[in-house]
């Protein structure tokens, strides 16, 4: 019960300062919607095309948008030291991961709550319950891996280059499986696959949780 | 009995000797000063007796636990501030220590009480970057305390203080075992039983016994 408070805690509190900075949330939601009209110029979409090429575009978008997300979780309390003074509380590192972990999805979240929208208006697809579903589901696992590298590089220099060539090859399982799940949401594949590549999605983010638990301590902690 | 007991504690970062083979002892309840010029190794030591950082080599014991071993124990027996406020700053006063209250699992009564004893009651609901470095310094102090810790180890916390800050670090340290580094020696000499001296990472002559002013 006691982690689930830290962790509680910790994502209200990353959300609040988020909430009354304003640092994150808006760039996002305003980087996503220009990738769109860039997608939206740079690839000839018609009625025949969109089903194919908005799934493309919306996992890149929210692929890049994580890597930003997910990266300022840990770059911020590296940087007013606060990441330590957590740390030397005798709270589990694995719920104060937990937090900054919920917190860092959630924040993705709202920014999809903008994406989505703007998808279906720019490619003229439509949103169904299982497009929503499939990227709620890898935006989970995606936020566990992203923010367990975003940790491990935090206090290296190098750390914007790094994150992204550490995470993103363990974000594939997501990107391939979800896009697979959009896919068919979107009439450009076979029906019957949706259902199966939820499930894996489900399967995929019950995986890395348990991993990323198991090791957060040990990435946290010198 | 000795509440701080540490062994060749020694410190290498790459090449570089931060710390090398400091032997030191504090009794419960006793006040120690360490000084020494910057770069003497002060803030080494301090971070490893404050378990946040793993020492090359050697031993350490708090509180008859082997604090390399038993840190997530310690660490609410232990009270730390470092150099930097680690602060939220776009949280309040109250909010920071609200936060930090639920961390080490103590009552939500201590919060207004912590604000009091560092006299920061009539800021609480300031956003605690826009508080003065003194009074986050203060603030500083306040989460140090929170949980009521048994050990204190302070980094050069007088740095931002005003004239009152003296005082409100003996409040703080009184009935507690208290490691405290800093450039003053009259400040030491106020709220300390001992001082240490550090040079080059290395302890210089045998710990010094003060008079103590209260």
């Amino acid at each position: 019960m006691r982690s689930v408070a830290v962790a509680l805690a910790v994502a209200r509190k990353d959300l609040a300062s988020e909430w009354r900075t304003r640092e994150l949330v808006p760039a996002l939601a305003q980087f996503v919607v220009l990738a769109l009209v860039i997608a939206n110029f740079g690839f000839e979409v018609d009625s025949r095309t969109s089903a194919a090429i908005a799934p493309g575009v919306l996992w890149m978008t929210l692929v890049f948008a994580g890597l930003v997300a997910f990266g300022r979780a840990f770059a911020a309390e590296r940087e007013q030291a606060s990441l330590e003074a957590m740390l030397l509380t005798p709270a589990s590192p694995a719920a104060i991961f937990a937090g900054k972990a919920l917190a860092a999805a959630l924040m993705l979240a709202l920014c999809e709550a903008v994406l989505l929208p703007a998808l279906g208006l720019f490619f003229g697809v439509s949103l169904t319950l299982e497009v929503v579903t499939a990227v709620l589901l890898a935006t989970v696992g995606m936020a566990v891996l992203g923010c367990l590298f975003a940790a491990m590089v935090a206090r290296i220099r190098a750390r914007e280059l790094l994150l992204p060539l550490l995470t993103l090859p363990l974000w594939i399982p997501f990107i391939v499986v979800g896009g697979q799940a959009v896919q068919v949401a979107m009439g450009a594949g076979g029906g019957s696959r949706a259902g199966s590549a939820t499930g894996l999605l489900l399967d995929l983010d019950i995986l890395f949780v348990v991993l990323t638990s198991l090791t957060a301590r040990f990435v946290l902690e010198d | 009995m000795s509440a701080v007991v540490a062994s060749s504690l020694t410190q290498r970062f790459g090449s570089d000797l931060a710390l090398d083979a400091v032997d030191l002892a504090v009794d419960s309840g006793e006040h120690l000063a360490v000084l020494g010029e910057n770069g003497a190794g002060k803030t080494t030591l301090l971070r490893i007796l404050a378990t946040a950082t793993r020492p090359t080599s050697g031993s350490l014991e708090i509180f008859g636990l082997n604090a390399l071993v038993e840190r997530r124990l310690l660490r609410a027996r232990i009270g730390f501030v470092a150099h930097a406020s680690g602060l939220y700053p776009a949280l309040s006063a109250t909010e920071n220590l609200e936060f930090f209250r639920t961390l080490h699992g103590v009552d939500r009564g201590r919060v207004p009480e912590v604000l009091d004893l560092v006299g920061l009651a009539e800021v609480a609901h300031r956003p605690a970057g826009k508080l003065s470095r003194g009074a986050q310094q203060r603030l500083a102090i306040g989460r140090a305390v929170l949980h009521d810790p048994r050990l204190l180890v302070l980094d050069e916390p007088d740095a931002s203080l005003d004239s009152g800050g003296a005082d409100l670090l003996g409040r703080v340290m009184r009935g507690r075992t208290a490691i405290i580094a800093t450039h003053d020696h009259a400040l030491a000499n106020r709220l300390c039983q001992r001082t240490l001296e550090l040079r080059r990472g290395r302890v210089v002559g045998v710990p010094t016994r003060l008079r103590v002013v209260h």
